[in-house]
């Protein structure tokens, strides 16, 4: 069926949900390509979960319509959709062997023979390494091995579209790492198109293609994670995406190719890279991220150089956060521990003297 | 931090070994022991003295007549039959009514369910003497009951068949409906607390992979409700089969459970040793099936 190859694979149009009087899901419209992995990212409470439930089937939308592969999903019930959930909690069945679970779609396969389900079964164990554990119950494996039971069984039925609801959530730090890039082997050996839901920021930017970023139940940005990390499009994503130095702002006037800015905070006037549309006296934001602030102990040539001390200094062993008073704000820097040795070689110390300064082309104004 | 005499008095091993020994201890004397009392009494011989059994003397000091007496005789097989019979239904049916009860109280509002499992429980608050009797009343040839059953049966039958009253009383059927009218709670309740413990999302998982309402119920619940349903199957069998006063009161006399048996050997016969001995008989019968249910349970456990 290349018929549409131009069509997108799953169309979400103006979808909303209303529990009672709460709307949890508003008026959401997205596209997602075939082979794609695509996350929708947000807090507790933002939607992600209930739009991930109205795709399986588990919820009705209120408003609005899904299709896939040019299919109206509306009239679909859930154990007839092409599609599959791995579950927060994985679900796994505990009365039944790991086996047994990663078959039990398969049972539902018409004219599957026996011996088809179990290969189907044994080629599935094997994509997630579980081949050992065929015969164990649930409760005899570990936590990551559940997880990958989950993942098995989710994808023995090869579902056209796979819904990861949170999947490294209940892993550990070291694990967790590890299993992304599993997952994203396995999304490319497989072609399954993956929609993630996450809360967390990393795995998002990590594991996917494009990133939707939620809010009370609406999509504020949707992008590639360098889009939606460098370009954010409000204050709530550049805030929500990694962490950002933002600021109060009022635009003197164009210079192209810069903006002026003043920033009452900072003390000083502020370049950026010129945004069409503004006009001078307007209220925007301007938004720095921590790891383009560069720390000095002189005064660098170029605009955009703030005097400050070192107020606080935290070092995570590949790099450090320092906090640096200036005179009307506290800003957060990144910078990489480039240099190996003593507290000696470090850039600067506690309540040093320095400069703080970054290129007018990565700030980030936001009007919103 | 000083510890006070009394906390450091009360934290003695003795009192550890109180707490745990006082329900042994009690379960010995009130239990065991009176149970030893009828195993020995059954091997007694029954004599016209008080009390009415003896040891030794004339007679053999261990009588087993009274044990082969209920292999053998058919008025006590008869009465096994019944009783297991009896039983037997009434915990299917209990089952049958229970368990959708159950799965109902799992899928309901919280609020809702509060209301509902009283209702469960409400007629424990009524004497239960007053309710079998209140079953027979609704038994009866007079009754309103049994006259609107007998004017449908009648309107639906042809003339030839047609009945003065429905022959409810003095019925094995009377019998069952009431013990599974009595009993029902101890069904519904296990079955709610071990249905109620159930991950919802498992449910979610099966549809999810292809699985209709009826084969998630079939795939997910029944399997993982099975300790839930042995737990309420034993809780209704084991008091229906040794059940007295249903079937004095609406059973059939000439066909006696084993509890009537009982209450007429030890009393009109006052044949104690003969007494015991069913008393015994029908112990061993209720053992074996608890004692699979317990192999199962530290089975599951062991799975855990």
């Amino acid at each position: 069926m290349a018929a549409q190859d131009d069509a997108p694979f799953l169309r979400i149009e103006g979808v909303s949900k209303s529990f009672g009087t709460f709307e949890a899901v508003k008026n959401v419209s997205l596209t997602v390509g075939k082979g794609e992995i695509f996350s929708l990212l947000g807090g507790s409470g933002c939607g992600k979960t209930t739009l991930l439930r109205m795709l399986a089937g588990f919820e009705t939308p209120t408003k609005g319509r899904i299709f896939l592969d040019g299919r109206d999903m509306a009239a679909v019930p859930p154990w007839e959709r092409p599609v599959h959930m791995m579950f927060q909690s994985y679900a796994i069945f505990p009365h039944m062997t790991v086996e047994a679970n990663v078959g039990y779609g398969l049972k539902h396969e018409v004219g599957l023979s026996k011996a088809d389900r179990a290969a189907r079964v044994a080629a599935m164990l094997d994509l997630v390494q579980l081949s050992p554990f065929a015969k164990r119950k649930p409760h005899q494996i570990s936590g990551g091995q559940r997880q990958r039971v989950a993942l098995a069984r989710a994808l023995a039925r090869q579902p056209k579209l796979l819904l990861l609801d949170e999947p490294l959530a209940a892993l550990d730090k070291k694990l967790r790492e590890h299993t992304q890039f599993e997952l994203m082997s396995i999304q490319e050996r497989t072609g399954v198109t993956f929609i993630v839901v996450t809360h967390d920021q990393e795995e998002a930017m990590t594991l996917s293609d494009r990133i939707a970023v939620m809010e009370k139940g609406e999509v504020r940005q949707v992008g590639t994670p360098t889009e939606v990390y460098e370009s954010p499009a409000s204050r709530f994503v550049a805030g929500f995406i990694g962490s950002v130095n933002s600021f109060d702002a009022t635009v003197i006037g164009h210079e192209v190719p810069h903006l002026r800015l003043d920033v009452p905070a900072l003390g000083s006037e502020i370049l950026t890279r010129d945004m069409p549309g503004l006009v001078a006296g307007q209220h925007v934001s301007l938004a720095v991220r921590p790891e383009k602030l560069r720390i000095t102990k002189d005064r660098p040539d170029g605009p955009n150089c703030m005097a400050g001390h070192v107020k606080d200094l935290a070092c995570f062993g590949k790099d450090s956060l320092y906090r640096i008073a200036l005179p009307g704000a506290l800003v957060q820097a990144h910078a990489v521990n480039a240099r190996r040795g003593d507290e000696g070689a470090r850039i600067a110390d506690w309540d040093d003297a320095v400069w703080v300064s970054f290129d007018p082309s990565s700030a980030i104004v936001l009007v919103d | 931090m000083a510890r006070g005499r009394f906390a450091r008095w009360f934290d003695n091993r003795g009192w550890t070994l109180l707490l745990i020994g006082a329900p042994y201890v009690w379960l010995v004397i009130l239990f065991l022991l009176p149970f030893l009392i009828v195993v020995a009494m059954s091997v007694a011989t029954n004599t016209p003295t008080a009390p009415p059994f003896s040891f030794g003397g004339d007679h053999p000091w261990i009588n087993l007549e009274p044990f082969t007496r209920v292999l053998t005789d058919g008025l006590y097989l008869r009465a096994f039959l019944t009783s297991i019979l009896n039983a037997f239904v009434a915990m299917v049916l209990c089952l049958l009514i229970g368990y959708p009860m159950a799965l109902g109280l799992t899928r309901v509002s919280k609020s809702w369910r509060t209301i509902l499992l009283m209702l469960v429980i409400l007629p424990f608050w009524t004497s239960f003497l007053l309710r079998v009797y209140a079953w027979m009343g609704l038994m009866g040839k007079n009754s309103w009951f049994n006259g609107l059953l007998t004017d449908f049966w009648n309107v639906l039958v042809p003339l030839d068949w047609a009945i003065r009253s429905v022959p409810m009383m003095h019925t094995n059927f009377a019998v069952v409906l009431v013990m599974v009218y009595t009993y029902l709670p101890f069904m519904i309740l296990p079955l709610y607390a071990s249905l109620e413990r159930l991950d919802p999302t498992l449910d979610e998982a099966a549809m999810d992979l292809g699985s209709r309402p009826y084969q998630v119920f079939l795939d997910v619940t029944l399997p993982q409700s099975i300790p839930g349903i042995i737990a309420g199957g034993m809780l209704v069998f084991i008091p229906a089969a040794g059940e007295l006063v249903i079937p004095s009161l609406v059973g059939n006399a000439s066909q006696p459970m084993i509890g009537k048996i009982i209450q007429d050997e030890f009393g009109q016969a006052r044949d104690w040793p003969m007494a015991s001995a069913v008393a015994v008989a029908l112990l061993v019968l209720m053992v074996v099936p608890t004692m699979i249910y317990s192999r199962y349970q530290a089975k599951a456990e062991g799975a855990k």
